[in-house]
C-alpha cells in the first residue's frame, strides 16, 4: 500500500483551481479538418518506480512540444518527483539518483497540467504514462486526462501493418528502441524521461510524414 | 526546460563549425533556442527570392539540395549533408534567399535563430570572421568536414585533359611494329617458328594471299596447341594458330586499343588498313609495347632506374616521374599513395647514387670502404613527403673507428657524400641552402659524434638547436645498416627523458610560426622581396603541422613514424579524445601537399609561394579550411606544454 492510497480512498476530493482551469480549457474540441502540420502535440514520457500502475509512482516526467514538424528545444521540460519508496530496480533501469531538484506533488501536478494544456498527448505505450499521471492527479480532484491521446505504437502499427494488425504478434519490433532504429533515429541516452520524449517526438514526426503520404492529412483522419 | 534535450542538441552542434568556436555557455544558450525541424523528401526549406527567415540551418540527419533557378531551369548548386550549415545569408543582410533549399531525402534540421547568433557574432570574433570569410568567398554552404570539401573539389575540378584511364598516362607515343612478320597458310610450323626466332619476335601473323589476317601464332600457341598436344613440328601453321583475330585501325584511341586488349585478354592486337580482318595487315601491337609506351608508369620508371648506371639517363627518368606526379595530382589520387610512389622513386634513385659512388671510390679506399655506414635522408625526404625535387637534406653516419683511422675514413665517407650529391644535383634536385648535406664534413660523422650533436641540441634548446631539430629529427635510413638510425632515436629519447624542458621549447617554437590568415581571414602574403604578394604555404601552413606532429610524436615516444600525416594518424590512435582534430590535421596537411606540388609543377619551382589570386574560389576556401586545425593544435600544445607559463 502506497501513501497515495490515503487520498484514493476518499471520494469527492475538491478540485484544485488549476484542475478546474484545465477541465474548462479541454471542453473545446480540435476541428476535425485541421491539417496535421497545424496540430499541437505534447510528447511525453515518465520514468517510474515500476511497471504496475497500481503500485508504482512517477519518478520523473519529460516532455517536448511539436508543432508543424518543429520542436522548439526551449519548450522541452523535465520534472522530478520525490517518490516515497525508490526501488533499486528502477534506479538500475533509469539511472535516476535521488537529487535535490524534486518538485512537490502539488506543484508537479499544476505544472504538468498547464504544460499539456489542450495539446494532443503522444507517447510510446502512452496508456501506462496516462494511468500514472492520473494517479498523481487524484489528490487534486482530477479523475481523467481529457486531452486526445495518440500512442506512437499504434500509429506505427497502423502505418506499417494497417489498422487491424494484432501487435501482440510482434511486440518486440514495436519497442521504442526498435522503432527508432528502424526509422533511423539515433538512440543515445535512453531511459531518461526527457530523452525518451525527445526520441518519441522524432519518431512521431517521421510517422506523421509517412501518414500524410498515405493520405492521412487531418486531425479527424489521424484520430480515427 | 529540459537539460537532457539541450545537452543532446549541444553535443551534436559542438562537433561542427562555427559551433566549435563557441564556449560552453554560448553553446548552451544557442542549443536552448534551437528548433528541431523535420522535412520529408522534397519538402521546401526555403525558396529563391523569398525573404530570409529568422533562422539559419544545420543538418542533423538527411540531406538538402540547394538549387538555383536560371532561365527557367533549376540547377543544383550544392548538396548539403550532416553537419553542413546553410541559409546563412539570413545572418548577414536579411536579404532574400538566392537559392532554393529542398529536402533531398527525409531530413532533420536544427534551425538556429538569427537573433541568438547575432549576439555571438558581436562577441566572438572567430565566429564572425568564420562567417565573413564564407560570405566573402560567396560560399553558400559551410562544410562540416575537410573530407567533404575535398569531395566537392573533386566534383568541380575538371579531370586532366589527358586520357580517361587513370592508371595510364594517356595517348602517348605508342610504338608498334609496322613490319609485321607474316606467313601464308600451309607452311610447317617449324619453318614459321624459325622466322620468329630469327627476327626475335614472339608472334607471327598468318595471312591469306591478299595479306588479310587469318590468325596469329604466339609462344603461347606453340606451347598449348603444338607441344602440349604432342603434334609434329611440321604441322601446318593454320592448325595451331589462334583464329579469328581481333583487328583495329591504328588511328583508334589508345584507351580503346588498351581496353580491347584487356577485355579480350589479348597480348597482341593486329592493325589493318580499315580496321577489319578484310583488309591488309599494317601493324601489330603487343602488351609489351603498351607497357613501354607508358613511360610514366612507376613500375617502368623504377625498373629503368634499376637498369642503368648512366647518370644522365637517371636524370631523364627522374624528370619523367614529374609527369606521373602531375597526372596523379590532377586525378586526385590519394596523397598517401602519391607520396609513397614518389618517395620510392627518389629512394631508388638515391640508393643508386650511393652505389655508384661506392663503386667509384671503394678501389681507392679498400680498407675504409669496409666501414659500415648509413645514408640518412632528413627533413621532408626523411618524412617521405618530398613530391618535388626540392632541397636536398641528408647526412652520413658511420661506425666509430679508432682516432688514428678517423681522418682517412672521414675522407672516404665525404667523397661518397659529395659524389651522391653531385649525382642528385644532375638529376634535378636542389642543394640545401643551409648545406645540411652529406657532402658537408659537419654532417658526415661517426655515430658517437652524432649522438653528441643530439645531446647538444636537446640540452641547449636555442634557436639554432631548434632549427636543427626540425631537420635532423626527421631522419630515415635509406642505405646501409638500420643500426645507426635505431641507435640515434634511442639516444634522442634517452636525452629527452631527463629534459622535459626541451619539449617545451620545441612546443614554443612550433607555436611561433607566423599565422596563415590575417585579421580578416585574408591570406598573409609576403610584404617584399622576390615573393612579394605571395603566400608562403610552407612556412605559414605546413611547418606548423610538421612541427606540431613531430613534437607530439616525440612526447609520446613513438618510434618509426616519420610522415606528418602518418604521425597525425598515429596520434589519433593514441589520443582518442583528440581523434577528430588529429585526423583533420592530417587531412589538412595532405591538401597542402597537393596544392604545393601542383603549384610547383606549374611554376617549375618548389611550389612554396602561392599567389592567392591565382587560386580558385574552392581552392581558397579549401586552404582556409585546412588552416583550421592549426589553431586548435596551437591551443592544445599551449595547454599541454604550459606555454603560458613559459618564457
Amino acid at each position: 500500500m502506497g501513501w497515495l492510497d490515503y487520498f484514493i480512498t476518499r471520494d469527492n476530493v475538491p478540485k484544485a483551481p488549476f484542475v478546474l482551469k484545465y477541465e474548462s480549457m479541454n471542453q473545446q474540441n480540435i476541428p476535425g479538418i485541421r491539417a496535421i502540420g497545424r496540430l499541437p502535440f505534447t510528447i511525453l514520457d515518465t520514468e517510474t518506480t515500476g511497471l504496475n500502475p497500481k503500485e508504482d509512482y512517477i519518478l520523473s516526467f519529460g516532455a517536448v512540444k511539436l508543432n508543424g514538424y518543429t520542436i522548439k528545444v526551449h519548450t522541452a521540460t523535465e520534472l522530478y518527483l520525490n517518490a516515497p519508496v525508490i526501488k533499486n530496480e528502477a534506479i538500475k533501469v533509469h539511472g535516476i539518483i535521488p537529487r535535490n531538484e524534486y518538485t512537490q506533488l502539488f506543484i508537479f501536478a499544476e505544472k504538468l497540467l498547464s504544460y499539456i494544456g489542450t495539446d494532443i498527448i503522444v507517447g510510446h505505450h502512452i496508456g501506462f504514462d496516462i494511468a500514472l499521471i492520473e494517479k498523481a492527479m487524484k489528490p487534486f480532484g482530477l479523475r481523467k486526462i481529457l486531452n486526445p491521446v495518440i500512442d506512437t505504437l499504434d500509429l506505427a502499427l497502423r502505418i506499417e501493418k494497417g489498422p487491424y494488425f494484432d501487435y501482440q504478434r510482434e511486440p518486440a519490433s514495436y519497442s521504442l528502441d526498435q522503432l527508432c532504429t528502424r526509422y533511423g533515429i539515433e538512440v543515445d541516452d535512453r531511459h531518461t524521461a526527457a530523452g525518451d520524449a525527445f526520441l518519441t517526438a522524432q519518431l512521431l514526426m517521421k510517422l506523421l510524414k509517412i501518414a500524410e503520404k498515405k493520405g492521412i492529412r487531418t486531425y479527424k483522419e489521424l484520430m480515427r | 526546460m529540459s537539460n537532457v534535450i539541450v545537452n543532446r542538441v549541444k553535443e551534436f552542434l559542438r562537433r561542427f563549425p562555427p559551433f566549435t568556436f563557441l564556449d560552453e555557455k554560448s553553446l548552451e544558450h544557442v542549443s536552448t533556442e534551437v528548433e528541431v525541424r523535420y522535412y520529408g523528401q522534397g519538402d521546401k526549406v526555403f525558396g529563391q527570392g523569398e525573404p530570409a527567415q529568422n533562422f539559419f540551418f544545420v543538418i542533423k540527419e538527411g540531406s538538402v539540395k540547394l538549387t538555383e533557378n536560371q532561365n527557367g531551369e533549376s540547377k543544383v548548386r550544392e548538396i548539403c549533408d550532416e553537419g553542413d550549415v546553410f541559409g546563412v545569408l539570413a545572418l548577414l543582410g536579411k536579404r532574400p534567399y538566392i537559392l532554393n533549399a529542398q529536402a533531398y531525402e527525409d531530413t532533420l534540421i536544427y534551425a538556429i535563430p538569427v537573433a541568438v547568433f547575432e549576439k555571438i557574432l558581436e562577441e566572438n570574433s572567430s565566429v564572425s570572421l568564420y562567417f565573413a570569410a564564407g560570405f566573402a568567398s560567396g560560399q553558400v554552404v559551410i562544410r562540416s568536414e575537410l573530407s567533404q570539401s575535398k569531395q566537392a573539389r573533386k566534383l568541380l575540378t575538371p579531370p586532366s585533359q589527358e586520357d580517361g584511364l587513370m592508371i595510364f598516362t594517356g595517348q602517348s607515343n605508342l610504338n608498334y611494329s609496322k613490319d609485321v612478320l607474316t606467313s601464308p597458310m600451309g607452311v610447317p610450323t617449324h619453318v614459321a617458328v624459325k622466322k620468329m626466332a630469327e627476327k626475335g619476335v614472339g608472334s607471327i601473323v598468318i595471312v591469306s594471299e591478299n595479306q588479310f589476317p587469318l590468325g596469329i601464332i604466339t609462344d603461347k600457341d606453340l606451347r598449348n596447341n603444338l607441344i602440349a598436344q604432342n603434334r609434329p613440328y611440321d604441322t601446318p601453321v593454320e592448325m595451331i594458330m589462334t583464329s579469328p583475330v581481333l583487328t583495329h585501325r591504328r588511328e583508334e584511341t589508345f584507351a580503346n586499343l588498351y581496353l580491347t586488349m584487356i577485355k579480350n585478354r589479348l597480348h597482341h592486337l593486329i592493325f589493318t588498313e580499315d580496321g577489319t580482318d578484310q583488309s591488309k595487315v599494317t601493324g601489330l601491337v603487343s602488351d609489351h609495347d603498351i607497357l613501354l609506351s607508358q613511360g610514366n608508369n612507376p613500375a617502368v620508371i623504377i625498373n629503368a632506374i634499376l637498369n642503368t648506371w648512366d647518370i644522365n639517363e637517371m636524370a631523364v627518368l627522374r624528370s619523367r616521374s614529374d609527369k606521373l606526379l602531375k597526372h596523379y595530382l590532377e586525378n586526385e589520387i590519394s596523397i598517401d599513395f602519391i607520396a609513397k610512389i614518389m618517395s620510392e622513386i627518389n629512394d631508388i634513385l638515391i640508393v643508386r647514387a650511393v652505389t655508384i659512388a661506392i663503386k667509384k671510390w671503394e678501389k681507392v679506399y679498400p680498407k675504409e670502404s669496409k666501414i659500415k655506414f648509413s645514408f640518412l635522408l632528413l627533413g621532408s625526404e626523411g618524412r617521405e613527403e618530398q613530391l618535388l625535387r626540392t632541397d636536398l637534406d641528408n647526412a652520413i653516419v658511420f661506425e666509430d673507428v679508432p682516432a688514428d683511422e678517423l681522418p682517412k675514413v672521414q675522407e672516404y665517407m665525404l667523397l661518397i657524400g659529395q659524389e651522391v650529391i653531385e649525382i642528385l644535383l644532375t638529376c634535378g634536385f636542389h642543394p640545401c641552402p643551409a648545406d645540411m648535406m652529406a657532402s658537408n664534413p659537419k654532417w658526415c660523422q661517426p655515430l658517437s659524434r652524432w649522438k653528441k650533436y643530439f645531446t647538444t641540441w636537446i640540452t641547449n634548446p636555442e634557436a639554432e638547436s631548434l632549427l636543427a631539430a626540425s631537420i635532423f629529427f626527421d631522419f630515415r635510413n635509406i642505405y646501409g645498416s638500420t643500426y645507426f638510425a635505431e641507435e640515434m632515436i634511442q639516444h634522442i629519447y634517452e636525452e629527452i627523458e631527463g629534459r622535459q624542458i626541451f619539449l617545451n621549447f620545441l612546443a614554443k617554437n612550433a607555436y611561433m610560426n607566423p599565422a596563415p590568415l590575417g585579421f580578416f581571414r585574408e591570406f598573409v602574403v609576403e610584404k617584399s622581396g622576390e615573393h612579394r604578394d605571395k603566400f608562403d604555404i610552407k612556412m605559414r601552413a605546413m611547418m606548423p603541422l610538421v612541427d606540431i606532429s613531430r613534437l607530439l610524436v616525440l612526447s609520446k615516444k613513438v618510434i618509426g613514424v616519420n610522415n606528418t600525416f602518418k604521425r597525425f594518424e598515429k596520434l589519433a590512435e593514441l589520443e582518442p579524445q583528440n581523434k577528430r582534430l588529429f585526423e583533420e590535421a592530417g587531412e589538412a596537411y595532405e591538401i597542402m601537399m597537393r596544392m604545393r606540388a601542383l603549384e610547383g609543377l606549374r611554376s617549375s619551382n618548389s611550389g612554396r609561394f602561392l599567389d592567392p589570386k591565382s587560386l580558385g574560389k574552392i581552392q581558397r576556401q579549401l586552404l582556409r579550411n585546412a588552416f583550421e586545425p592549426i589553431n586548435d593544435l596551437h591551443k592544445l600544445i599551449r595547454t599541454r606544454f604550459q606555454l603560458d607559463y613559459f618564457g
